[in-house]
């Protein structure tokens, strides 16, 4: 698994090591103890025994250097690689330079004393006698290293959330692209992808992942969206930073956001602005206050003011999915394990998204929203009537911040389960009743861990691909009967990817020819994404080779294979002008 | 150890040429290497226990400079191709290379002696310099050489063809 490294976390974590290996043994001289100094050794390659200011200052940089160089080999090769606590974590690995300083870098050094300018190699110059003080202060002073690089160099990615600065302002470049052809715009089949932008917080709010700082998009935006462009991508998912830009009420910091936007406005691919990605500010809290609906579309009627143009929105992404991880399975945010707190979360997230559409559309009525939400199913393992009624209530519940936003009728079993979890009925009729946009797409993503298997313990098991999208879609659409996209499918498995790509195309093309109106597919994202194998619960920095390009924006067999796709099909009857969406566009 | 370097790199994508950034990238960052040998004394020592003159020294190592960035550049794959620390990270490795007995390599093919005293200080510190270059180097002559989008053949297998193939393992 290939690693996020924070350069300057490691650089800081090698110079500390190094100094408190240096504190401690000069400690332990201080006291008149047999050690070995490091410092001395290093310091005298340059200068003389007698000069000491001289070669203590230039023996303790070159220890802080070394000490740099094995934190980096710790940050690349060895961190997390074990779910110890960090500081054993560096304890294990300092066993490496201890030993190779033992029987390598040590007698190299002993060489580098030497007035000769070569020796030969024998047993007694390669490995030099070694006082029993020498050996203990190699060793304990590689035991302090360890110990301290280890407890240092920690999450590599994130940020304090109590530390939240502002959107970078980062200059547009001279764009290398042509204007966008606004004839072609927004009538062809959305050929999408997306930049990975989830923003949640973790260790109980103290942490905030923020998927757009690991992949560097807030420095590369523009080759981001010039690598979209090269693909032939139409329309890209985009979620801006939502906790950067909303300082509080009434206060926004749009950063880059403003060129990165003008960009798309110029040159695209035509944007599908997703305001709320699994997080929110940390002074609103978390999905268990009531407050976000309002707060949210303060931001939304914000954002549609600043940027006009834009016509696609995603009001708040994968709404159940956002419930699921925050309060049914501790992960995220509020991160409780209750049907209570799942409840008020699917409840708030509906009515945010809710007034949302209502913010936007009183700023641009003629806007049109991809409600994005995760295609879940679970299939009971067996005739047990105890698994059965699982599989067919999480059946049920999947579909419930959908149900709220486009109000369609909710059972009576789920709402006697929402009763009993704090939500009357008022409640519900209230969320409920209101007038759905007609101009509505749901977006349905697909992954291979969205089918599930309750087993016997009545415990869900990725199922892999067994229905497909095809026959999990369809039931989206027999529910709710609106005009529908793939708005997210990838494979962890980059070999896999082209593969896999097509295999959900053909999907698609099958749902179209049932009459079904598909107006987008969506492979996501551009890039990489990091830590989305461990669904974003620590801040590890493993890198998920999903992406159509990899994190130095090199493309993957993957984002070839999309290009040729979008090539093969961009101008073929019912793409290039893609009857469901053109009847949306004229409702 | 296998299990450990690929972690850095994934299979390159298909418009990349490790082999040949990394080797151009190694040989690019060799002459300012071979510049502190000869300040510090320790080009002669190497030509003397390599048995070699001074000149087919140089050549020989540009030559296993020129393998070892491609060696690099294929193993340790993005963590090597970074703008911002590759510097750092190919200090890092060229420190790791020499911790872990690099040196040693001269007297087993040469005459047997090891370098000393201050030749062995200049081989030490122009290794840390080559892997500085190498590691800054190596992803501006990365964006260079890659392959065009456009490139005939390049997605030649990737046709909708693929959807029928076995899945391959993890």
């Amino acid at each position: 698994m290939i690693r996020i490294v924070s350069l300057p976390k490691a650089a800081v974590a090698g110079v500390c090591g190094a100094l408190a290996w240096t504190a401690v043994l000069g400690g332990l001289q201080f006291l008149g103890l047999p050690s070995f100094d490091i410092v001395k050794e290093l310091g005298t390659l340059a200068f003389a025994p007698d000069e000491p200011l001289r070669w203590g200052a230039v023996g303790l940089a070159a220890h802080a250097f070394v000490g740099i160089c094995w934190a980096l080999v710790y940050a690349y090769f060895f961190w997390s690689r074990v779910t110890w606590p960090p500081a054993l974590q560096g304890l294990a690995f300092s066993i490496v330079p201890a030993i190779l300083a033992l029987f390598i870098v040590n007698p190299q050094f002993a060489l580098m004393h030497l007035h000769r300018d070569a020796v030969p190699l024998t047993w007694e110059t390669v490995l030099p006698s070694i006082s029993l003080a020498q050996l203990g202060g190699l060793l304990l002073g590689h035991v302090i290293y360890g110990l301290a690089v280890g407890a240092i160099y920690t999450r590599p990615v994130g940020y304090g959330a109590e530390r939240e600065g502002s959107v970078p302002h980062l200059p547009r470049r001279a764009a290398n692209k042509p204007p966008r052809d606004r004839r072609q715009a927004g009538r062809g089949f959305m050929f999408a992808t997306g930049i990975e932008c989830s923003y949640p917080t973790i260790e109980h709010g103290r942490w905030r992942r923020d998927e757009m700082a690991a992949t560097r998009h807030y420095a590369r935006w523009q080759d981001d969206f010039e690598l979209a462009l090269d693909i032939g991508i139409t329309h890209i998912r985009y979620g801006t930073p939502l906790h950067l830009i909303f300082k509080g009420p009434g206060s926004y910091d749009w950063g880059f956001i403003d060129e990165a936007l003008a960009y798309l406005h110029d040159h695209g691919p035509e944007p599908i602005v997703d305001l709320c990605h699994f997080g929110v500010p940390t002074w609103l809290g978390d999905f268990q206050n009531p407050e976000i609906a309002n707060a949210l579309a303060e931001y939304a009627a914000a954002f549609a003011a600043r940027f006009p143009w834009v016509r696609f929105y995603t009001p708040v992404n994968e709404m159940y999915v956002c419930a699921r991880m925050s309060a049914l399975d501790g992960t995220w945010n509020e991160q409780r394990r209750d049907e209570r707190a799942f409840a008020a979360a699917a409840f708030n997230l509906a009515q945010a998204s809710i007034a949302m559409t209502g913010a936007i559309l009183a700023v641009r009525a003629d806007a049109i929203f991809v409600n994005s939400e995760s295609s879940e199913f679970c299939q009971a393992c067996c005739p047990d009537p105890e698994i059965q009624r699982i599989a067919r209530f999480e059946n049920e519940r999947r579909f419930l911040p959908l149900d709220l936003i486009y109000g369609h009728p909710i059972s009576d079993g789920m709402r006697m389960h929402l009763r009993d979890h704090g939500i009357a009925d008022a409640d519900i009729a209230g969320v409920m009743a209101h007038n759905v946009p007609i101009r509505s797409i749901i977006g349905v993503d697909y992954y291979e861990w969205n089918e599930r298997l309750i087993d016997s313990d009545g415990h869900p098991r990725a199922l892999g691909e067994l229905f497909g999208w095809y026959v999990i879609a369809s039931q989206y659409y027999d529910r709710y009967q609106r005009p529908m996209m793939h708005t997210e499918t990838n494979r962890m498995d980059a070999s896999d990817g082209p593969r896999w790509l097509w295999r959900q195309w053909h999907n698609v093309q099958l749902l179209r020819s049932a009459g079904v109106p598909l107006v987008g597919f969506t492979w996501y994202s551009l890039t990489d994404q990091v830590d989305w194998d461990i669904g974003l619960s620590r801040a590890v920095g493993n890198v998920d080779p999903v992406g159509l390009a990899d994190l130095n924006r090199d493309i993957r067999a993957v984002g070839l294979t999309y290009r040729r796709l979008i090539e093969m099909h961009q101008d073929q009857p019912g793409y290039r002008d893609c009857p469901a969406l053109a009847r949306l566009l004229a409702s | 150890m296998s299990g450990f370097l690929a972690a850095h790199g994934y299979d390159p994508g298909p418009t990349q040429r490790p082999f040949t950034s990394g080797a151009i990238a190694g040989l690019l960052a060799t002459p300012p290497a071979i510049f502190l040998l000869h300040l510090l004394g320790s080009l002669a020592v190497e030509a003397r226990i390599l048995g070699l003159s001074v000149i087919v020294t140089i050549v020989a190592g540009c030559l296993v400079m020129g393998v070892a960035g491609a060696l690099y550049a294929r193993l340790l794959g993005r963590a090597a191709n970074d703008v911002r620390g590759g510097w750092l990270f190919g200090m890092a490795f060229a420190f790791a290379l020499w911790a872990a007995g690099a040196v040693f390599v001269l007297p087993l093919v040469g005459n047997g002696e090891l370098p000393a005293g201050r030749g062995a200080t200049g081989v030490f510190l122009s290794l840390v310099l080559w892997g500085g270059c190498l590691g800054a180097l190596l992803p501006f002559v990365h964006r260079r050489i890659h392959l065009n989008l456009d490139q005939p053949g390049l997605a030649e297998n990737l046709g909708p063809s693929l959807a029928a193939r076995s899945p391959s393992k993890q």
